[in-house]
C-alpha cells in the first residue's frame, strides 16, 4: 500500500496495456484473436470464482450452475421478451445472486470437500432442469443467439475485436472488484475466517454474512460472464454450459495453476492453460483421437507436481509477505467489523 | 413398488461396492480423488479381455481386474499422489482432475472408441416369483458384491495390513510410532480404493458397456453415495449405494424417469445440510 | 537465497515466452499452393468419440475417392486437403471451427456428427460465410433461415415419423393393426427432435402413445423403463437410444419374456457394436436410418477394407457430403466459399458418393434441407443391418414377427 508502482503492478499494468493494443496488431477476424478473447474471459471466470475460491478458501465445484443462469438469463430474455442482453447480463447477475443466496443456506456451515461437493450437486441440479423443462429453456437442443449482424445495442457485433474489448473491460472489472474485496474490511474478515472460522466468529466475525457477501459477488460476476461467453460464442446447451469439467471444474482449475487467492493466478493461470489446451488441440487433434486431451492431462499433472502452489508461487512479490503477515491479525480488522 | 425396491438394492449394493474404494482412499489418504471412476473404466477393460482372449465370465474376470488395477493405483500412489500429500487440498483435487483427463483420453488411444460388451447367457435370463422379477445379471452382480464387501471387512478387520490402514487412517504419526510404513500403506490404501471400485465394474460389466467414457457416468453418482454414507466411512457407503439405488428406482414410481437424478441431487443437497457427518454413523 | 529471486523471475520468463511461442503457432497459416482445402470438424474424443470418428472416416475416405479420381477438374485436378479437428462439445466448436476458417483458409466445412455442436459451429460459419456441410439432424438447423448451412440428411422429426409410419405399414402388410404404442427417448437433442416426430406420426395415425418417457443418457438401470413398459399393453416399443441403453432394453425384454417388436431410432442400432454387445439376439431388429451400405455397395467395400467393419450411416452421409462440396466446386470452378456455397445452393446432383443418401441424389431447398433424401428401415441379417424399406430403396423383404412382409 506504501509504494503505488509494486513490481506485480506494474506487471498487471504492463499486461493491460498490451491486452487493449492486441487487436491493433493481429488479424481482426483471425483465430488468434478469438483464442486471446477466451483467455481473457476465462481468465475473467477464474477471477470471479476466485473471490470464493482463493479469498473465502471454499472450493466451489459448482459455478457453472452460475455461469449458465446468466446465460440463460439473458438469452431466454432476449429470445422471449426482446430484452437486449446487456440489461439482460444484469439480470442474470441478479439471478445468479438469488441463487447463491439460496445455496448458502444448506451449505454455509460445510467445510472443504463437503461444500466443493454440494456445490458439484448444485449445478448438476440445474443441468437437470435445463434439460427437462424443454417448453422454457428450449430443452437439450440449446439456444442459439440469433445472427442480425452487427447491433451494438443488442451486443452483437460483426468484429470479434469488438467482443474481444468487452471482454478485456469486464476482466479488468472483475480484477478490480477482487482487488477492492481482498485488500477492504471485508477481504480481512474472509481472510480472518479463512484461517480459523471458529476464531473469526468468537471475535465477533458474522461469518455467514461475510462469506454470503463474497459468494454473491462471486455468482453475479460468473453470471455475467456466462452472459458474455454466450453472446460470444452464440450457442450453448444444458451439457455445455452446466458442465463439470468444461467450466466448474476449469475454472477453479485455472485459478489454482496459477495461484490460489492472488489477484495475478487467474490470468496467468488462462495464459498458461487456454493456449495449451488449442495448441494441443491444434497440431494434435487430427494425428490421433485423444491425444491432445492426453498431453493436456499430462502437462497439468506435471504443473502441478512441479509448483503445487502455483504459477504464482514463482513471482517475486512482496504481496506473498503481506498476506502473510495478515495471519496473526485476526483479530485486529475483525475488532474493527464488530 | 416392492418390485422397485428390490430393482433398487440390488443396483445400490453395487453402487456401494464402486464407491467403497473412493470412501477408503478419502478415509485414509484424505484425498479426494477424481479421478476414481476411471480405475472403474479401466477395471472394466480388464474384465472384457479377459472374457475376449480367455473366455472368462466377467464375474470371474473380476478377480483379475481387482489384482491388475491394484498393481496400477499402487504405483499411481507412490509416482504421483504421494508427492502431493502435503500440498493444499485444492493441489490435490486438480492433480486427480489432471489423472482423469490423462488415463481417459489414454485409454481411448490405447482401446480405441467403441463401445464393448461381453455376451453372457444369463443378461437375459431372469427370476420370477410372483409377481417380481429380478434381472440375473442384477442378481449376479449384486452377489459378487456382497462376497467382495464381506472380504473387505475380513480383511480390515483381522489381517495385519488391515489394521495397519486403519490405524493410519485414525493417525498417521501413532501409526509410524507404532511401526506402521506409512507411505507403503498409503500405497496399498489407494491400490485397494481402487482395486474395488475395479471389481465392481467388472461385475457390472454384463449390464453396462466399456467405452473410454464410462466412468463420467459414474463420478457424480460416487460422490453421492460416498457422502451420504459419510466421507471415509467403508460401511457407510456401501449403506449409501443402497440407498442411492433405491432413491433411483422408487423416485421413476412418482416422477418421470428423467427426474430421477434430480430427486438424487436434492436429497444429497439435503442430507449434506443436515447431516454432513452422513447419514450412517460410525464405521 | 540471494539467487532464488531471479530464478523465480527466469521461471516466471520461460513461462511466457513458451506462451508467446504457442501463440505465434497460430498466425502461421499452413495453406498449401493448389491443394483445395476442407475442414473437418468431429467430436474425435468424448462420449460421440465413436460416432465422430466413423464418420471422420467417411470423410477420409471420399477424399482418397475424390484425388484419386483426378480431384477437382475444373481446377487443373487441384487435390482436396482435410484438416481434421476435434470438438468433443459445443463449448468448443466456435473457436475450433473459427481456426479453421481463419488458420487453414477452408473452401468449406463438413461434419459434426452431434446436432449441438453442429449448430454451434453453424454460429460461426454463418457469420464467417463460409457453407457448412453436416449430417447432424436436429430441427433447429435449418429452422434458422440461415444461408450457409446444408445438411444432407432429413430433419430429426421426419426420422421420427419415418421411424413410426415404416413400421405401422410393415405390421399392416403382415396383418396386425396397431393401437397402441410405446415411446422410450434418451434426453438429448437427437432423442426429443426424434420422439417429438414419431408422437406427431402417432397422432397423425391415431394411434395411442401408452407411453412416452424420456430418460437421463448415460441410465445404468432400464428396468423402471421396461416395467412400464410391460405395464402399458404397447404393441410396438419405438426407442430412441444410443448403444448401452439400446442393449439394455433389449436384454430387459428377452429377460422378462417381452416378445413385442422393437424399432430402434438409428444410432446405436445400428453400428457393428450392437452386434458384438446382442449376438444372436441382433437378429431381426428393425432400425430407421439415414443411409445404409447396400445401398453404395463400392465405398462400403472399401470402407470394410480399411477400417475392417461395415460401413455405418454417420460415414456414408459426411462421405456423400465432402462430395457434394467437391462437386460444388466442381460446378463454381472455385475454391472461394461464397462461389462454393452458391453452387452449394443450386447443386443438383445425383452421382457420385450422392448414391449413398437414399433417394440418390443430393439437391438442396432455400432452408439448406437435402429435400430428395428419405430415411430407410434396416433389418439385421447376421452381421450387417440390410435395408427392408421403404420398397424403392430396400434389398431385401422385412421380416415381422418371423414371417416375411412381401
Amino acid at each position: 500500500m506504501r509504494t503505488l508502482f509494486t513490481p506485480s503492478r506494474a506487471a498487471l499494468l504492463i499486461f493491460f496495456v498490451a491486452a487493449a493494443l492486441l487487436p491493433f496488431f493481429v488479424d481482426p477476424r483471425g483465430h488468434l484473436l478469438r483464442v486471446a478473447a477466451m483467455v481473457l474471459l476465462f481468465a475473467a471466470m477464474a477471477q470471479s470464482w476466485n473471490i470464493v475460491g482463493g479469498l473465502a478458501n471454499q472450493i466451489s465445484l459448482g459455478h457453472a450452475g452460475f455461469f449458465g443462469l446468466g446465460a440463460y438469463t439473458s438469452t431466454l430474455l432476449f429470445l422471449k421478451l426482446g430484452i437486449s442482453p446487456w440489461i439482460g447480463m444484469f439480470a442474470g447477475a441478479v439471478v445468479a445472486g438469488g441463487a447463491a443466496v439460496l445455496l448458502s443456506i444448506p451449505t454455509f456451515r460445510l467445510k472443504g470437500h463437503y461444500f466443493a461437493l454440494a456445490t458439484l450437486a448444485f449445478a448438476e441440479v440445474l443441468r437437470v432442469i435445463a434439460n427437462s423443462w424443454a417448453d422454457f429453456t428450449g430443452g437439450p437442443v440449446g439456444l442459439s443467439i440469433p445472427f442480425m449482424g452487427s447491433q451494438p445495442a443488442y451486443f452483437a457485433f460483426r468484429a470479434v475485436s469488438s467482443y474481444y474489448w468487452v471482454i478485456l473491460g469486464l476482466l479488468a472489472a472483475v480484477c478490480l472488484a477482487f482487488h477492492l474485496l481482498a485488500s477492504g474490511a471485508l477481504g480481512y474478515r474472509l481472510r480472518a475466517v479463512r484461517e480459523n472460522e471458529n476464531a473469526a466468529e468468537v471475535a465477533g466475525v458474522n461469518t455467514f454474512r461475510v462469506k454470503l457477501i463474497a459468494s454473491v459477488i462471486s455468482a453475479a460476476l460468473t453470471a455475467i460472464c456466462g452472459t458474455v461467453f454466450a453472446q460470444f460464442t452464440f450457442f450453448f446447451d444444458p451439457d455445455s454450459i452446466f458442465s463439470l469439467a468444461g467450466l466448474s471444474v476449469r475454472m477453479a482449475m485455472i485459478a489454482i495453476v496459477g495461484g490460489l487467492g492472488t489477484l495475478g493466478g487467474p490470468i496467468l493461470g488462462a495464459l498458461f492453460l487456454i493456449p495449451l489446451e488449442e495448441t494441443a488441440n491444434a497440431f494434435l487433434s487430427s494425428k490421433a483421437a485423444g491425444l491432445s486431451q492426453f498431453v493436456f492431462g499430462v502437462i497439468l499433472i506435471a504443473a502441478i507436481l512441479i509448483q503445487p502452489r502455483g504459477l504464482m508461487a514463482w513471482w517475486p512479490k512482496p504481496r506473498r509477505r503481506r498476506a502473510e503477515a495478515s495471519r496473526p491479525a485476526v483479530a485486529a480488522p475483525a475488532a474493527k467489523g464488530a | 413398488m416392492l418390485q422397485a425396491l428390490i430393482d433398487g438394492i440390488l443396483l445400490g449394493g453395487v453402487y456401494g461396492v464402486i464407491a467403497t474404494g473412493l470412501s477408503l482412499v478419502f478415509g485414509v489418504l484424505g484425498v479426494v480423488n477424481f479421478a476414481h471412476a476411471e480405475f472403474l473404466m479401466l477395471g472394466m477393460y480388464v474384465a472384457w479381455f479377459a472374457w475376449r482372449w480367455l473366455g472368462l465370465d466377467p464375474l470371474l474376470g473380476s478377480v483379475l481386474s481387482f489384482v491388475i488395477v491394484f498393481a496400477v493405483g499402487y504405483v499411481v500412489q507412490r509416482t504421483l499422489i504421494e508427492r502431493v500429500l502435503k500440498a493444499p487440498p485444492a493441489a490435490q483435487v486438480f492433480l486427480t482432475v489432471g489423472l482423469l483427463i490423462a488415463i481417459e483420453n489414454a485409454a481411448l488411444m490405447v482401446f480405441g472408441s467403441e463401445f464393448r460388451s461381453v455376451s453372457v447367457p444369463y443378461q437375459v435370463q431372469g427370476y420370477r416369483l410372483g409377481d417380481i422379477f429380478i434381472g440375473a445379471p442384477y442378481l449376479y452382480a449384486f452377489a459378487a458384491a456382497v462376497i467382495l464387501a464381506a472380504a473387505l471387512w475380513l480383511f480390515l478387520e483381522r489381517s495385519w495390513t488391515g489394521r495397519a490402514i486403519r490405524a493410519v487412517a485414525q493417525d498417521a504419526m501413532a501409526a509410524t510410532l507404532v511401526g506402521v510404513d506409512t507411505k507403503r500403506t498409503y500405497g496399498l490404501a489407494f491400490g485397494l480404493g481402487v482395486a474395488l471400485t475395479a471389481f465392481g465394474g467388472a461385475v457390472i460389466l454384463p449390464y453396462i458397456t466399456v467405452s473410454p467414457t464410462v466412468g463420467g457416468q459414474f463420478v457424480v453418482l460416487m460422490f453421492t453415495v460416498v457422502v451420504l454414507g459419510g466421507l471415509g466411512s467403508v460401511a457407510g457407503a456401501l449403506a449409501g449405494g443402497i440407498m442411492v439405488g433405491v432413491v433411483q428406482s422408487m423416485s421413476t414410481l412418482i416422477f418421470p424417469i428423467q427426474l430421477q437424478n434430480l430427486c438424487l441431487f436434492v436429497i444429497f443437497i439435503a442430507v449434506l445440510a443436515l447431516r454432513p457427518q452422513g447419514l450412517i454413523k460410525g464405521a | 537465497m540471494t539467487s532464488a529471486p531471479l530464478d523465480r523471475r527466469r521461471a516466471a520468463g520461460v513461462m511466457l515466452a513458451a506462451g508467446a511461442v504457442a501463440f505465434s503457432l497460430f498466425a502461421e497459416p499452413v495453406r498449401a499452393a493448389e491443394d483445395v482445402v476442407v475442414g473437418v470438424i468431429q467430436p474425435l474424443s468424448g462420449p460421440n468419440a465413436q460416432f465422430g470418428i466413423g464418420a471422420q472416416r467417411g470423410t477420409e475416405l471420399a477424399a482418397e475417392m475424390i484425388n484419386a479420381a483426378g480431384g477437382i477438374k475444373s481446377l487443373g485436378g487441384a487435390k482436396i486437403k482435410l484438416v481434421a479437428a476435434d470438438v468433443p462439445t459445443p463449448n468448443t466448436a466456435a473457436s475450433t471451427t473459427q481456426r479453421l476458417i481463419s488458420q487453414n483458409g477452408v473452401s468449406a466445412v463438413v461434419g459434426a456428427f452431434v446436432s449441438s455442436t453442429t449448430l454451434a459451429a453453424s454460429e460461426v460459419t454463418e457469420r464467417a460465410q463460409i457453407p457448412l456441410v453436416t449430417f447432424a439432424f436436429a430441427d433447429q438447423i435449418t429452422g434458422r433461415g440461415y444461408d450457409y448451412i446444408f445438411q444432407v440428411s432429413p430433419k430429426g422429426t421426419v426420422f421420427g415419423e419415418a421411424q413410426f409410419d415404416y413400421a405401422t405399414a410393415i405390421a399392416k402388410k403382415a396383418g396386425e393393426k396397431i393401437d397402441k404404442v410405446a415411446i422410450l427417448y434418451e434426453d438429448t437433442a437427437y432423442g426429443t427432435a426424434q420422439a417429438k416426430g414419431l408422437r406427431d406420426a402417432a397422432k397423425k395415425a391415431g394411434v395411442e402413445v401408452v407411453l412416452d418417457e424420456a430418460y437421463p443418457l448415460g441410465i445404468t438401470d432400464v428396468s423402471p423403463l421396461v416395467n412400464k413398459l410391460r405395464a402399458s399393453g404397447a404393441q410396438i416399443a419405438f426407442p430412441v437410444s444410443y448403444l448401452n441403453d439400446s442393449l439394455l432394453i433389449i436384454r430387459a425384454l428377452r429377460q422378462q419374456q417381452i416378445d413385442i417388436p422393437v424399432i430402434g431410432g438409428a444410432a446405436g442400432y445400428i453400428i457393428p457394436d450392437f452386434k458384438k454387445g446382442l449376438g444372436d439376439y441382433a437378429e431381426g431388429v428393425l432400425s430407421v436410418a439415414a443411409a445404409s451400405g447396400d445401398l453404395i455397395p463400392e465405398l462400403a467395400a472399401k470402407y470394410k477394407e480399411k477400417y475392417g467393419s461395415f460401413i455405418t450411416h454417420e460415414a456414408i452421409i459426411h462421405a456423400a457430403a465432402l462430395d457434394a462440396v467437391a462437386q460444388a466446386m466442381e460446378k463454381a470452378k472455385s475454391s472461394d466459399p461464397q462461389k462454393v456455397r452458391d453452387a452449394l445452393a443450386t447443386l443438383d446432383t445425383c452421382t457420385g458418393l450422392a448414391k449413398g443418401v437414399p433417394g440418390g441424389c443430393i439437391k438442396f431447398d432455400k432452408t439448406g434441407l437435402n429435400t430428395s433424401a428419405f430415411p430407410v428401415f434396416v433389418q439385421w441379417r447376421g452381421e450387417e443391418p440390410v435395408t427392408v424399406y421403404p420398397p424403392q430403396a430396400a434389398k431385401a423383404d422385412p421380416i415381422w414377427r418371423g414371417q416375411t412382409v412381401k
